[in-house]
């Protein structure tokens, strides 16, 4: 697992990006978020780094203080920390996959959760999977640092099915992209 | 053309059965004009005529709730007598907002030609209020699709104009003409949402940089202007079902933990300073801490204002921060402009979304724990009705303008 690297997400998640998609007027309009919010994704990493490595209980939120590594079909698995739907691993796909048939929606909400087994934080890409009927299974929805629609990479009520083929929603998943810290 | 065709052929034999059965009874009676007189039908058992009803004009008692995440359709209903008037036809993925005035419902809304896939439509449906009749469908070039919130379709004051969100995903409005019901103009806004309009300028929205962003339409080209900032977005947020009172020209804001403010709407707004809801009820200011239990405010829509009186009803619980969308245990009841804490009102469900009559006997609107809905009186809090199936989602009422 490499450390968390800024630059080396915004190529992991750009490459991701382009090689799934061609909708050019997408990626316009993709680009103008990043270009006129400079502030997406940074803001998790950047309140983990500010809060150092306190991983205290007394630090902790309600959530993390609570979260498993074992069973990632429970609200309560560590990497849904700021998860809001039907988790996909009830729904045939899995923490990080898409059930048959649906596709990953290659833009997400983030959110920065602390592994209860070795007390470091991970930044979580939660990407819905999109194109089927709401799956209805283990619906969660946790709020850790998840912020309104004007801070919408921390939102978790925005349906993401942005570039994909159709935009019907069917279930999230918790993409681990590396460690926050 | 075809289909009525076919319908007729289907119904032809059952017609010819029919008249060919009253005509064998006239022939019987023809042979039998001693027999007694059938008895007279008891009274309501005539031949009807079906029909379609009209609703009154809009109530300023009614609650129209929505059916939340598993249904579609938004439910009306009196808040007197408990009892359903009629549906807004509304879908999963639609807005509804009423013109202020009470002259039409607007469901701003995205359907595809094939259902979950095909060709994308984003358009604001205009509806009859009296009649529930579609009078047009305005194409939008697209629209933030979440699940209803709060603010994201807001109508100005004089009801000529709408505002649509969109988030593509770069954030911009979709400015609607309402009264020639065509797009006027699409303005970016980056970094922004949660509209509210103002009156004589265009609309405001709250901004990921602590500011409260103003656009002003007058000229061609939209104007955008930024406050001071005065919150922090990220770590005490304030909550994006920010309620407007178009009679004072103000927006009633509240952070998560729980720092109520009030902004005059204006080409230059003004910001009112902040205070605690916690502490004017006698309790330590909400915190941000982990562990620190505290009274905070919860839910999706958990803020109404009786405009009237200035009187705000928040849906409270207790927990620790990053709750924001837990339910309320209790409805705080908060005089606005005194800055106090009124009362607080135990409730027995946990609602995520409440709403308050505009009229001089208000009632509130609670919804958002399952699919039951309670209307409770706004000044004794006494539950008047529990609404099975009403629809766990958003309540809208009629505004007093």
């Amino acid at each position: 697992m490499s450390r968390f690297s800024i630059d080396a997400l915004g190529e992991k998640w750009l490459r991701g990006f382009a090689g799934r998609s061609s909708r050019r007027s997408f990626l316009t309009r993709l680009g103008a978020t990043l270009v006129a919010a400079p502030v997406f994704p940074l803001l998790p990493v950047s309140r983990a780094n500010a809060a150092k490595t306190d991983r205290s209980p007394e630090a902790k939120t309600a959530f993390a203080r609570n979260a498993q590594t074992t069973d990632d079909t429970k609200c309560n698995y560590w990497r849904y920390c700021a998860i809001d739907g039907s988790l996909c691993s009830c729904c045939g796909g899995g923490v990080s996959s898409c059930p048959a048939g649906t596709e990953p929606s290659p833009v997400s909400w983030v959110g920065s959760c602390i592994n209860p087994d070795n007390g470091k934080a991970y930044l979580i890409a939660y990407r819905d999977c999109c194109g089927k009927a709401g799956c209805g299974q283990c619906g969660c929805d946790n709020t850790d640092r998840e912020t309104p629609l004007y801070m919408p990479q921390l939102n978790n009520n925005v349906i993401w099915c942005f570039g994909t083929s159709s935009m019907e929603y069917h279930c999230s998943t918790a993409v681990l992209v590396g460690e926050a810290q | 053309m075809s289909k009525a065709i076919h319908f007729l052929g289907s119904i032809g034999p059952a017609a010819a059965l029919l008249i060919a059965l009253a005509g064998a009874q006239s022939g019987a009676q023809a042979q039998t004009p001693a027999a007694p007189a059938a008895p007279a039908a008891p009274a309501g058992l005539e031949p009807e005529t079906p029909f379609t009803h009209k609703l009154p004009p809009l109530s300023t008692r009614w609650g129209f709730i929505r059916g939340g995440w598993e249904s579609g359709g938004t439910h009306i209903f009196d808040g007197d007598s408990g009892k359903m008037v009629g549906t807004v036809q509304t879908t999963r993925w639609s807005d509804m907002a009423l013109d202020p005035a009470g002259k039409a419902i607007y469901v701003a809304e995205t359907i595809w030609s094939r259902i979950n896939r095909g060709t994308r439509q984003d358009y604001v449906a205009v509806y009859d209020p009296t009649t529930m009749a579609l009078l047009a469908e305005i194409t939008l070039p697209g629209r933030l699709i979440i699940g209803a919130m709060k603010n994201n379709f807001v109508i100005s004051d004089d009801g000529k104009t709408g505002f649509v969100y969109n988030f593509s995903p770069a954030a911009s409005v979709n400015v609607v003409d309402l009264e020639k019901r065509k797009l006027a103009r699409v303005v970016e806004l980056p970094g922004c949402a949660s509209l509210v309009p103002v009156a004589g300028v265009g609309f405001s929205a709250l901004c990921s940089d602590g500011t409260l962003a103003t656009v002003a339409l007058a000229g061609k080209a939209p104007v955008i202007t930024h406050s001071q900032p005065f919150f922090k977005a990220a770590e005490d947020p304030i909550f994006d079902s920010h309620v407007h009172d178009r009679g004072k020209g103000e927006v009633l804001l509240l952070t998560y933990t729980g720092q109520l403010r009030t902004a005059r709407l204006g080409a230059t707004p003004t910001i009112g300073e902040a205070w605690s809801l916690q502490a004017a009820a006698g309790l330590r200011p909400g915190d941000t801490r982990p562990l620190d239990i505290n009274w905070l405010p919860g839910g999706r829509q958990l803020m109404a204002l009786h405009r009237k009186s200035g009187t705000a009803y928040v849906l409270m619980h207790r927990g620790e921060y990053w709750t924001q969308k837990q339910g309320g245990e209790e409805i705080w009841v908060v005089d606005v402009a005194a800055r106090t804490v009124k009362k607080r009102v135990p409730l027995k469900h946990e609602p995520t979304n409440i709403e308050v009559t505009q009229d001089d006997k208000p009632l509130i609107f609670l919804s958002g724990d399952g699919r039951n809905a309670w209307v409770m009186d706004a000044t004794s809090f006494e539950q008047k009705h529990e609404i099975e199936n009403a629809g766990g989602g958003l309540v809208t009422v009629l505004e007093s303008r």
